[in-house]
């Protein structure tokens, strides 16, 4: 059925392109130079039938149409993935607001005390950003916050945050969750991931081997070799790489970033 | 909490083996198959006049439910999943029950007006639920009076958030609604009261004014 329905719409669209190469309106698809609006013969219609006043000969699903505010859709989705976008579309932008909120605040008090020793805060010990120099694009954000969604998913920052809270924690030892509103590239993004990931695996279940007794285990040199240096996390740190009967396949599930882990480790449990 | 829950979600009527799967799914969703449950959903919900229009709440517990427990989104995800298998279907529904077409779009809308994300309504149903309202506005629906009882009923519920969200599609929705008010032939008395009635409570912001109570519910006995 959805087959049927991407020809339907590749066609349209095909069919509209065509129009607008003939006409060569390349950046104005509903109207011409006299202002008044163009008709493309179906294309239009098409698209336009299921938005203005229903025309129930071709009762498409609205994911289906190209919307004209937002301009072409490059996949056909399903609602659950537009609901679940839109959700972290949302999330991410009120995330901003109130990082935005938090810097700013920040700055203030920084300026108000001078010398601050001893402080944990993030802002202080890292360069805390300009409120004009965070990273704003929805598309960076948005990924970024899958990948730190993906680690947060498992078992072993759920075990991580209820042993370790907030104020206990020690830079260098305990993971930190990368700040995604910082201008990073996006190497040293992935690598930062990577790296947290990998960390958090100290605090796995006990039900598999490595144990959170034991983080420091055998070192995959092959894995630390090409590893990017430039971002702020202690060298040191990258030593305590827990390796196990799973280190192979978590390192593994890190790199391409695809089953979260907490799935995962129900199969493993379930099949034990 | 085991009465009232029943009670409150409506699900009195269905068999006990279905009570216990939702009243489950409530309480511990990731012991239960939530893909099914979802199905069991939207399933009595199409046969189910009543549930059809208080779905919405127990769905959304369940979503937070799930949330809650595990971050998943597999209930969600499904029941979204089979509104829209239902939507591109949605003309072979009617045309096969309008009854069931009824129970549709109540569903739909309540979903709207219950499951929320973000404290926002799901985008994504904006335009389906203008199709569904389209659809009712078109002349052969408003000629059957379940249709327009089910098109002013969303409208009371819904009709403010939708505006809100897509205001052109409302104010077209209502061009087709005044045109049947005063030239559709089939359309019964009872029929255009309800429209009129719609109208009025559009016109002043969705509320209805006392005056206008008394005019359109003083002959009603609820």
């Amino acid at each position: 059925m959805s087959n049927q329905h991407r020809h339907a719409r590749d066609d349209t669209a095909a069919h509209e392109r065509r129009n607008k190469e003939v006409s060569g309106w390349s950046h104005c698809r509903k109207r011409g130079a006299d202002g008044c609006v163009r008709s493309n013969g179906e294309a239009d219609s098409t698209n336009n039938s299921d938005r203005r006043g229903h025309r129930s000969s071709l009762p498409r699903p609205e994911s289906f149409t190209t919307p004209e505010s937002e301009g072409p859709v490059s996949r056909i989705r399903d609602w659950g993935d537009e609901v679940e976008a839109d959700e972290m579309r949302t999330s991410v932008r009120r995330d901003i607001q109130r990082y935005r909120r938090r810097i700013l605040a920040g700055d203030f008090i920084q300026r108000e005390r001078k010398t601050s020793s001893g402080s944990s805060d993030s802002q202080d010990s890292r360069d805390s950003p300009a409120a004009g120099d965070i990273e704003t694009d929805e598309g960076v954000l948005m990924r970024r916050q899958k990948q730190i969604n993906y680690g947060k998913n498992t078992l072993a920052y759920d075990r991580y945050v209820k042993e370790v809270p907030k104020h206990l924690r020690q830079p260098g030892v305990h993971p930190r969750t990368p700040n995604k509103f910082k201008k990073y590239s996006r190497r040293s993004w992935d690598q930062q991931i990577k790296l947290w990931k990998v960390k958090l695996h100290a605090w796995d279940p006990p039900a598999q081997e490595g144990s959170d007794l034991q983080p420091v285990e055998g070192i995959d040199l092959g894995e630390i070799m090409d590893l990017d240096f430039d971002f702020a996390e202690d060298p040191e740190t990258e030593i305590q790489y827990p390796k196990s009967n799973n280190a192979a396949s978590s390192l593994h599930e890190v790199s391409c970033g695809g089953t979260p882990s907490k799935v995962m480790k129900i199969d493993q449990l379930s099949m034990a | 909490m085991e009465d009232s829950s029943i009670q409150e979600y409506k699900i009195q009527s269905f068999d006990m083996e279905t009570q216990t799967l939702l009243k489950t799914a409530l309480k511990d969703p990731g012991s239960v198959d939530l893909e099914k449950v979802s199905n069991v959903i939207v399933d009595q919900s199409l046969k189910n006049q009543v549930f059809s229009r208080e779905a919405g709440r127990i769905s959304f517990t369940i979503v937070q439910a799930e949330t809650r427990q595990s971050g998943g989104n597999l209930f969600r995800r499904n029941l979204l999943n089979r509104l829209q298998q239902e939507f591109t279907a949605r003309e072979e529904t009617r045309r096969r029950s309008v009854q069931e077409w009824v129970c549709y779009v109540s569903f739909i809308c309540n979903i709207f007006d219950y499951v929320k994300v973000n404290n926002m309504p799901m985008v994504a149903l904006v335009h389906p639920v203008y199709d569904c309202l389209f659809r009712l506005a078109q002349p052969d629906a408003l000629k059957n009076e379940e249709e327009v009882d089910c098109l002013v009923l969303q409208l009371h519920r819904i009709g403010e958030q939708l505006e809100a969200l897509n205001a052109q599609r409302m104010s077209e929705l209502f061009f087709l609604l005044r045109d049947a008010i005063l030239l559709l032939d089939g359309l019964s008395s009872l029929g255009r009261l309800l429209l009129l009635e719609v109208l009025e409570v559009r016109a002043s912001g969705w509320t209805l004014s006392d005056p206008a109570k008394k005019y359109y519910y003083s002959e009603v006995t609820d």
